[in-house]
């Protein structure tokens, strides 16, 4: 771990403003993910500025129906609320099924967003990774990639994004609220907050320096009686997703009006199935066109030498999931 | 005066020639030994007061990082230290090119540290950074600087352990013609299972605190073998083992790997010498990976062949493995396999490749957890294949005596174990073919499995000081004695309060510390037979010289408690040096078990949980049936890990770990684990010896992961024969 100068920012503007004169500082919020990275010589910022005073913690209604979570809020008061839990409890699920319940008390909404993959290769200095060191080649592409991506992963970084809340958050189209240096706001898609790799791996997110969350906004839907986040993983618990999936149905009967269907652990980030979710509109709720649509959706998978398997797990995911989110979500 | 004599039976009842003489009659023997005590230092562990290796208060002490090799085979040419010695607070670089000359010769695992410029594993401790406080040595450490000749190095086991040598100290046991049996047999299962490396990942990482005062090497230091690591450490540094002191009260978990004493120790030791001060050395999780050992990668090939009516006919057990390139370890998969059954042929071989991977060492339950897995999920194939219940086709091969040497057992409970579990797990509710037990999404199995480890009793020494004050009588044993966490502390105090008679309240047990009169390790279930006989004998020992010291003679045999009362004592104190028994090498003594296992596999996702897990054991006496307990589950938990979640994966083509922290490889969480229960076989085995102990640490991971890959077949009709068993196996 390298020296850095801790600095605590009184208001959000002072936090701005102290980022934006330091390129090589960074936001420390949870600090669940970047103390570790930090101690492992991954990360290394001369200057940390902790954002943890600054407010930013409310979850509350917006003037257009929607929920609005603040950015500095920890993540177990944001998967137990009671708005959350009433109106997107596929939210809650996936909060719960990430970390522990120690990180959760600790981590934050914004800091969720932006931690970065666990790629063992990414997280040894001693080992090559475009993502910590560009040009330094993709440790692995030809090695143990068993955990990796299959969708949209690029020659220089195949490296999955591991967090399970922004599944759920892509599901329910949720928007990321960011200030900017001056003092400026702007909103960006949920799903397109994370970027693939291609030829920038070492840029996880399209956030600039200096920007921070402020706050994720979810809008008003009406999936809230039939969805469900399922997770697959090595162990019960404290395990990231070989593949999860956040799905979320509007039916009129039994037919589906909109389908929403998020996949994790399978790319750079999370990955909106929406060949699957359009094959599923207007049709029945049915086991096999839940497999129809996973079909579709899966076949443009590239696997990897070691995770041949999550295409097959994936589209079981899928298929689970939907009837799981079908039968009200209570597993 | 009358005389004293002993009655003809038995040694308790003396006989007193005036009634007025006899005190008391002695109580219940054991009044502890038995009951179920909470540990007596759980509360300072709780609380934080029980002091680990780096815990000590050691003043002006410095602080050590060590750094490690980045390739895994090949020679240092250069290290760069200038940058990092110029960093603030670096008190010392040292490296090879500046350690001192050590005997590599001594003992420590791994061999001495820093005494070449040659690099055998990938993650090998080249070198190690003292500064004044760990952030400081810990960044210094990231500065330096290291330049290889790499050469081309062993690191995939999956091409090279065809061409592995017969170990040095395993020669192939061969019994009866297992070929012969193979060819003729009516029903027959050969195949090969694969166990991956399994890391300890002891809570406490390895740390030292050395502290040399003159002459003299003070380590404070957790050691499962206190006075082994006290000579292994005087061996390295050329002293005399009475100059070296391990201090060693609390463990905070070893499973094997603090059995031997690793780089950590020496590397602490050499530092402390070279800047003349204390200090402080402690890996972190990452560097555990390759640090201090692990269970090495088995590829275990078992043949079994029976008669149509389930009757063993031949049990070969051939084992594949890998050790270091310069030491080899070599942890015995066959073990299980000559003594659990009766069949009339049997092979047990060992094949090594030497590979650039750290020296494998002591595992829980070594070779026989992982050779259990082998041989009792064959035995599970093979009663599928003789549509036979699996807990009866054991039952029908169940051997008089031990097949392997034709001693009689001390005691062996595995028939009690096998029924006794069968009727407490309901397993007359499984269904024998498998996927016709569904609930909901799930599969659900049934699997059974069992296990066995050696009884041993060890040298040991202890000194019992007794002391009164008005009619208080406390006393203080003491012995160089390891507590890994398990209890020890607990079984002494309950063993020493029945034997003088005192309250355990009035005890204070002082082990972990080489000052104190040598006694064996806890390692290899030896810990609680080898300390309670020895405290035991020490008491008995001390109530002797008190009953000789009196000039009475009594008709039964008082306490000690009393004799210091009634005699007026003021304090005495005794040392007793025990031995096994004698006539305990006339026997086989083993503890067994029987593992009950209930997955429920998801249909879906192919993500198991075990549901519930029965351990019945026969050990021999337990001592404190919850510590008891706790050490079977714990091993139980372990067993449920090796099937299904922990792994640790070498990259071969660079020869490290990339499931280098506590988030990659996965022990269970607690999601994992379901309802478990243990059992124990009533046994007093004074065949074994005067307390009747057979030791539980290892046997209660033995079985365990048959167990649970047996009920996984049983749910899905997958028979998984590579562990762990992750969902994409089960899809």
């Amino acid at each position: 771990m390298r020296p850095f100068k801790y600095t605590n920012a009184k208001d959000v503007s002072s936090a701005i403003k102290l980022a934006t004169g330091n390129p090589n500082a960074k936001f420390l919020a949870g600090g669940t993910n970047l103390l570790d990275l930090m101690k492992e010589d991954v990360e290394r910022p001369d200057e940390v500025i902790d954002i943890t005073r600054l407010g930013l913690a409310q979850i509350k209604t917006t003037d257009a129906g929607g929920i609005s979570i603040g950015g500095l809020g920890r993540n177990t008061d944001a998967a137990n609320h009671p708005l959350i839990r009433q109106h997107h409890p596929v939210l809650t699920q996936a909060i719960l099924a990430g970390a522990s319940g120690q990180i959760r008390n600790m981590a934050t909404n914004g800091g969720n967003l932006l931690q970065r993959t666990r790629c063992p290769y990414f997280y040894d200095i001693a080992m090559p990774c475009n993502k910590r060191e560009p040009g330094s080649g993709c440790g692995a592409l030809e090695g143990i990639n068993r955990m990796h991506a299959i969708f949209g992963w690029s020659e220089k970084c195949i490296a999955v994004y591991p967090s399970d809340m922004a599944v759920a958050l892509a599901a329910l189209d949720a928007v990321v609220k960011i200030k900017g240096p001056n003092g400026e706001e702007r909103s960006v898609a949920i799903t397109d907050f994370h970027r693939l790799p291609g030829d920038m791996p070492e840029k996880d997110t399209n956030l600039s320096h200096g920007e921070l969350i402020t706050a994720i906004e979810i809008p008003k839907s009406n999936f809230a009686d039939h969805s469900y986040y399922l997770k697959v993983r090595d162990r019960a618990s404290y395990a990231f997703a070989l593949v999860s999936v956040a799905a979320a149905l509007e039916l009129t009967g039994n037919v589906i009006l909109q389908a929403r269907i998020a996949i994790g652990g399978v790319a750079h980030k999370p990955w909106r199935a929406t060949k699957a979710e359009q094959m599923l509109v207007g049709k029945e709720a049915t086991e096999a066109n839940f497999k129809l649509a996973a079909d579709a959706e899966m076949a443009d998978a590239k696997p990897l030498e070691h995770n041949k398997f999550k295409v097959e797990l994936g589209n079981r995911s899928i298929v689970r999931a939907l009837q799981m989110a079908l039968d009200g979500g209570k597993s | 005066m009358a005389t004293a004599a002993l009655c003809g039976h038995c040694r308790w009842h003396w006989m007193a020639a005036n009634p007025d003489q006899i005190i008391n009659f002695m109580k219940d023997k054991e009044i502890n030994i038995g009951s179920p005590v909470s540990r007596i230092d759980g509360i300072l562990k709780v609380t934080g007061k029980a002091d680990y290796s780096t815990d000590h208060p050691v003043k002006n002490a410095a602080y050590a990082v060590i750094f490690k090799s980045t390739i895994a085979a090949g020679t240092i040419t250069n290290i760069d230290s200038v940058t990092a010695e110029k960093s603030p607070g670096v008190l010392a670089v040292i490296t090879h090119k500046n350690a001192p000359k050590l005997n590599a010769k001594g003992g420590i695992r791994g061999g001495a540290m820093l005494q070449s410029p040659e690099v055998l594993f990938f993650g090998q401790h080249i070198g190690v950074v003292v500064a004044e406080t760990f952030e400081q040595a810990r960044h210094a450490a990231d500065l330096v600087k290291v330049d290889y000749d790499k050469k081309e190095a062993k690191t995939d086991f999956e091409k090279l352990h065809q061409n592995g040598v017969k170990p040095k100290d395993k020669e192939d046991e061969k019994r009866g013609d297992v070929k012969a049996a193979l060819e003729n047999a009516e029903f027959k299962v050969e195949e090969t299972y694969a166990t991956p490396i399994y890391h300890h990942h002891p809570l406490e990482p390895h740390a030292t605190i050395a502290e040399w005062q003159g002459e003299n090497l003070i380590l404070y230091n957790s050691a499962q073998i206190v006075n082994g690591a006290q000579n292994a450490a005087a061996s390295t540094f050329n002293l005399k083992p009475e100059n070296v002191r391990i201090v060693s009260p609390y463990i905070g978990g070893g499973f094997g790997s603090k059995g031997g004493q690793w780089g950590n120790l020496v590397l602490a030791a050499v530092a402390a010498k070279m800047v003349n001060r204390p200090v402080k050395l402690a890996l972190t999780r990452q560097q555990m990976f390759n640090s201090v050992g692990l269970r090495q990668r088995n590829y275990q090939k078992v043949s079994l062949a029976a008669t149509k009516d389930g009757k063993l006919t031949a049990l070969a057990h051939e084992t594949a493995t890998h050790a270091a390139i310069e030491d080899e370890f070599v942890e015995p998969c066959g073990d299980c396999s000559k003594i659990m059954y009766d069949t009339p042929n049997s092979l047990i071989t060992y094949r090594v490749t030497p590979m650039n991977l750290i020296l494998p060492t002591y595992t829980r339950g070594p070779g026989k957890s992982t050779g259990s897995f082998a041989l009792e999920s064959a035995m599970d194939e093979l009663a599928y294949k003789l549509k036979m219940d699996p807990v009866e086709f054991r039952l029908k091969n169940e051997p008089e005596k031990d097949p392997s040497n034709g001693k009689p057992w001390s005691s062996r409970k595995v028939v009690e174990c096998l029924k006794e579990g069968a009727k407490a797990f309901g397993w007359d509710n499984r269904k024998m073919e498998p996927m016709q037990n569904i609930q909901g999404n799930y599969w659900v199995g049934y699997g059974v499995a069992c296990g066995t480890y050696p009884a041993h009793q060890r040298d040991s020494s202890a000194i019992v000081k007794l002391k009164r004050e008005g009619s208080n009588v406390t006393a203080i044993i003491e012995l160089a004695a390891a507590d890994l966490g398990t209890g020890t502390y607990t079984i002494l105090a309950q063993t020493a309060a029945d034997a003088l008679g005192l309250s355990m309240n009035n005890i204070t047990v002082k082990i972990g510390d080489s000052d104190l009169p040598p006694a064996a390790g806890s390692v290899g279930s030896v810990g609680a037979t080898s300390y309670a006989n020895v405290v035991n004998d020490v008491c008995m020992k001390v109530t002797d010289e008190l009953i000789a010291r009196s000039g009475k003679q009594f008709f039964v045999r008082p306490t000690a408690l009393q004799l210091m009362i009634s005699e007026k004592v003021a304090d005495i104190q005794t040392r007793a040096d025990s031995k096994p028994l004698e006539s305990a090498e006339q026997y086989s003594s083993h503890s067994f078990n029987a593992n009950f296992a209930e997955v429920w596999v998801n249909q879906s996702t192919g993500m198991v949980r075990v549901k519930r897990f029965l351990a019945v054991t026969g050990a021999g006496k337990i001592l404190n049936p919850k510590t008891a307990r706790s050490q079977i589950i714990g091993g139980n938990v372990w067993g449920i890990g090796m099937a299904l979640t922990e792994e640790s994966v070498v990259d071969p083509r660079f020869g490290n770990f990339v499931t280098r922290s506590l988030a990659d490889y996965h022990v269970p969480s607690n999601l994992d684990i379901g309802e478990m229960e243990a059992i124990f076989i009533k046994e007093d085995d004074k065949l074994a010896n005067k307390l009747g102990v057979k030791g539980l640490g290892e046997v209660g991971i033995v079985g365990v992961s048959a167990a649970v890959a047996n009920a996984v077949f049983n749910a899905t009709g997958k028979r998984i024969r590579e562990l762990p068993i992750l969902p994409d196996k089960l899809l």
